[in-house]
């Protein structure tokens, strides 16, 4: 595509995020580290993928989460937040435990979707470890399945207060 | 004056052997060690004394054809005797500490004793008796300290046979070189050799012995093959001794020959010199650079300063001749810098390295690290001896080498064919030699100090105790103190070469005169103040800003958790360098890739092994070596133990000895 042509494309089309939703209020004992400003490591855990396509949609151009001052990052070494989704099966256990104890403190954990919280359809399936709380200490839940951007965006903000 | 000075220090050595045989055990160390660091006092002052121009003699009388033996430094002598008296009252002072097992014997305090009053014996000599007597005392002395442990590692006899092996090639040599111009000049003074004139034959014989006799006590290559086995097996502190001391009197007679006993114009003569010093230098610093064991690594480092300062030594003989004398002295001033600025950083190292030995049982940089925050006092010492190995400014080992490039830069012209091709060659080896002394000891204080320990012993290592420490941080201050009153040094160099102050500028710089270099020390800091000051501004106020976010595991992925094998090693560091200089350096790499059993394309587990060897061994030593034992093994059939042909052998010998007379 010639440069014209993007930027027609641009000019045309314009602004696409949607009006930003009225600030949620703050979760409660946030450390005073994260405020304004965090950074993301998704972890997926055993997902069937349905929330990482809503993660995507919630960093994509409409809902566009990273004007709230959320970022997905590629090492836990870079994260104050690790994002987990689904159940934790035997074969991730160990590498959730490890990017999490990777992440510096103070560090948030969310669970994200029916099957992190409580391991939705999944429970009691021969490749379950158990939920993201029985391995790791969760401090915030996002429920859902999978939840709409609209709720992952509402949660986000709800740690950097913006 | 300063026979009163020799005087005091055979006084203290004679203390210094009854204390040793005397004392009780646990008062020993402390006892010996003050009265050695004594004996390198009194050999500070003394070589002080003569450097400043007061004269003494000392004759002793003996019962030997040549005359009496004569002790009186002149002021090259003193300034080697204070180099190394000041050199031993560091060791001396560190050894109270660190000697532990048979270096705490008194067999061992006996012949360190010794082996300090030795070498200043050395430097003080007028005549080739005393030398000669000096040097063989010196050499039997530090075999016996280098074969303290033999009875706790097998390598250390294999060691000391090579170093004895070599130091007795070497006192021959000298004995050879020393015996031809004594003969020519009819007198065994140094005086008379250097004001007689030898005719030619003999004199390019006498050289050619004294060269490599005193090249094989100095470490140059192909020479050197004893520093890589000695220093690593002797202790620590007889390692800093021998390296940042005994080394340098090979040096001395360097110096003393070409520019005092055998004083010649003839271009092969320094060209010899000056090639075997680039050579060296080239060399030495190219092994040191993959050498993995820190105190191997610190020999080779040796070899190559003693290179440089061979280098220095051919280049100001190389000069003179064509008229260019500034330039000349500038290039000898250079080479006393170099002693000067190597005995400080390689004491500091070596006795670095005692410590981390000391601490953790180490000597392999793959075992060791994380030390920094265990061994503050070491590891900063350490580092601060690192800078002035590399050459670095502030340090002493820079203003060394910063008058040795401006005197090859200086010498260099279109005037005379062999200056214009030598001297930028010279330039250029000196220059190669920088960068990878740079990155040699990056590597030597990275892997030992930083990242996370590599061994159970790095991991439980401990600061050393208050003597070591106070050892350490005189030889690290004075590295930083030369350096930063440089005057002060090159105006000591001038008077030991009889240049007067010339090249000393006020305020602690130096102007080198007929060059028109300047190195101040002002500027210098300025520049050192400028490049710092930001760094520690900015990262102390964002650190302040805010404050550091504990991790609780180092991240390795999720597939594994991270170990300490898994970091920069020393054999790692140096890997692309061996890749580079893989002709020179020919190492040996052997890769075994072991495949899991249910496919081939899986690899269970792959082995790594380099080893590296010196080609100057492997292609030159072990040949003589392997014709020597052939030889040896031939002349046992002479030996057989029958009587009968012992007497047959008595019969015909004497056979033989009554035909020659009669003849």
């Amino acid at each position: 595509m010639a440069f014209r042509d993007v930027i027609r494309l641009i000019t045309s089309i314009g602004r696409i995020a949607e009006p930003a939703p009225p600030r949620p209020e703050v979760m409660a004992d946030r450390p005073p580290e994260l405020a304004g400003t965090v950074q993301i490591r998704h972890v997926d855990a055993g997902s069937c993928n349905g929330c990482e396509i809503e993660i995507a949609n919630a960093f994509g151009p409409v809902y566009d989460l990273e004007r709230y001052g959320a970022r997905l990052v590629a090492s836990p070494r870079h994260a104050d937040v690790v994002l987990v989704t689904g159940v934790v099966t035997h074969n991730m256990r160990e590498p959730l435990l490890r990017t999490v104890d990777a992440t510096p403190r103070p560090r948030l954990v969310i669970a994200m979707g029916d099957c992190a919280r409580n391991c939705g359809v999944f429970a009691d399936a021969y490749g379950v470890a158990g939920a993201v709380r029985d391995v790791v200490d969760v401090d915030l839940e996002i429920p859902g399945c999978p939840p709409e951007p609209d709720a992952i965006v509402r949660a986000v903000r709800s740690v950097t207060g913006r | 004056m300063t026979d009163t000075g020799v005087r005091i220090q055979l006084a203290l050595l004679a203390l210094a052997v009854v204390v040793a045989l005397l004392a009780p055990v646990h008062r020993r160390a402390l006892l010996s060690g003050l009265v050695v660091a004594g004996i390198g006092i009194a050999g500070v002052l003394t070589g002080w004394l003569a450097l400043t121009g007061h004269a003494g003699r000392l004759t002793i009388p003996v019962a030997l054809p040549f005359g009496p033996v004569t002790l009186s430094p002149a002021p090259l002598g003193g300034f080697f005797m204070l180099v190394i008296g000041a050199v031993g009252a560091v060791c001396a002072v560190y050894s109270v500490g660190y000697v532990h097992g048979p270096a705490a014997s008194r067999t061992s305090w006996v012949a360190l004793a010794v082996f300090l009053t030795a070498m200043q014996l050395v430097a003080a000599s007028a005549d080739v008796v005393a030398f000669l007597l000096a040097w063989e005392l010196m050499a039997l002395s530090s075999t016996v300290l280098v074969l303290t442990e033999h009875a706790h590692r097998a390598t250390v006899r294999s060691a000391t046979l090579w170093y004895a092996a070599m130091t007795q090639l070497s006192f021959f040599l000298v004995l050879l070189g020393f015996a031809v111009l004594s003969a020519e000049a009819g007198s065994t003074q140094f005086a008379d050799l250097a004001a007689s004139h030898v005719d030619s034959a003999a004199s390019n014989l006498a050289f050619v012995a004294l060269l490599l006799g005193f090249a094989a006590k100095a470490g140059i290559v192909p020479l050197h093959v004893w520093l890589p086995r000695a220093h690593p097996e002797a202790p620590s502190h007889v390692s800093a001794l021998m390296s940042a001391a005994m080394v340098k009197l090979g040096v001395y007679g360097a110096v003393l020959v070409t520019t005092q006993l055998l004083v010649s114009a003839s271009t092969w003569r320094s060209l010899l010199v000056l090639g075997v010093g680039t050579l060296s230098a080239v060399y030495g610093i190219l092994q040191a650079s993959v050498a993995s064991d820190i105190k191997r690594l610190l020999a080779f480092s040796t070899t190559e300063n003693i290179g440089l300062m061979f280098l220095a030594i051919g280049a100001s003989s190389l000069l003179r001749p064509y008229g260019s004398t500034d330039v000349a002295d500038t290039a000898l001033v250079a080479c006393l810098l170099l002693v000067m600025a190597h005995a400080a950083f390689k004491t500091t190292l070596f006795l670095g390295a005692g410590s981390i030995l000391r601490a953790t049982g180490e000597r392999d940089l793959d075992l060791l690290g994380g030390l920094v925050s265990r061994m503050p006092v070491t590891s900063a010492t350490f580092g601060i001896g690192a800078l002035g190995a590399a050459a670095l400014p502030l340090t002493a080992g820079f203003v060394a080498e910063w008058v040795l490039l401006q005197s090859l830069i200086h010498g260099g012209g279109t005037q005379n064919r062999i200056l214009a091709i030598t001297m930028p060659v010279a330039v250029g080896a000196v220059a190669l030699t920088a960068g990878l002394a740079l990155m040699t000891f990056v590597k030597a204080y990275g892997i030992a100090f930083l990242a996370r320990p590599r061994s159970e012993g790095a991991s439980q290592a401990q600061e050393s105790p208050t003597s070591m420490r106070v050892g350490l941080v005189v030889a690290a201050a004075s590295v930083l103190g030369l350096g930063l009153v440089p005057g002060l040094s090159v105006s000591v160099a001038s008077r030991a070469l009889g240049l007067g102050d010339a090249a000393a500028a006020g305020s602690g710089g130096i102007d080198l005169v007929g060059l028109g270099a300047t190195l101040h020390p002002g500027p210098l800091l300025l520049l050192a103040l400028v490049l710092v000051v930001p760094v520690v501004v900015v990262s102390v106020a964002a650190a302040r800003r805010r404050p550091r976010r504990d991790v609780d595991l180092a991240w390795g992925s999720g597939g594994v958790r991270v170990s300490p094998r898994m970091q920069y090693t020393a054999t790692s560091y140096a890997e692309p360098l061996s890749r580079i200089f893989d002709d020179s350096l020919r190492p040996e790499r052997d890769v075994v890739v072991t495949h899991s059993s249910e496919a081939r394309y899986l690899v269970e587990r792959i082995q790594y092994r380099q080893r590296l060897s010196d080609v100057f061994e492997s292609r030159l030593y072990l040949p003589v070596i392997g014709v020597i034992e052939r030889v040896g093994a031939a002349a046992k059939n002479l030996q057989n133990g029958k009587i009968n042909f012992y007497l047959a052998y008595s019969f015909v010998a004497f056979l033989v000895v009554l035909m020659v007379v009669t003849l």
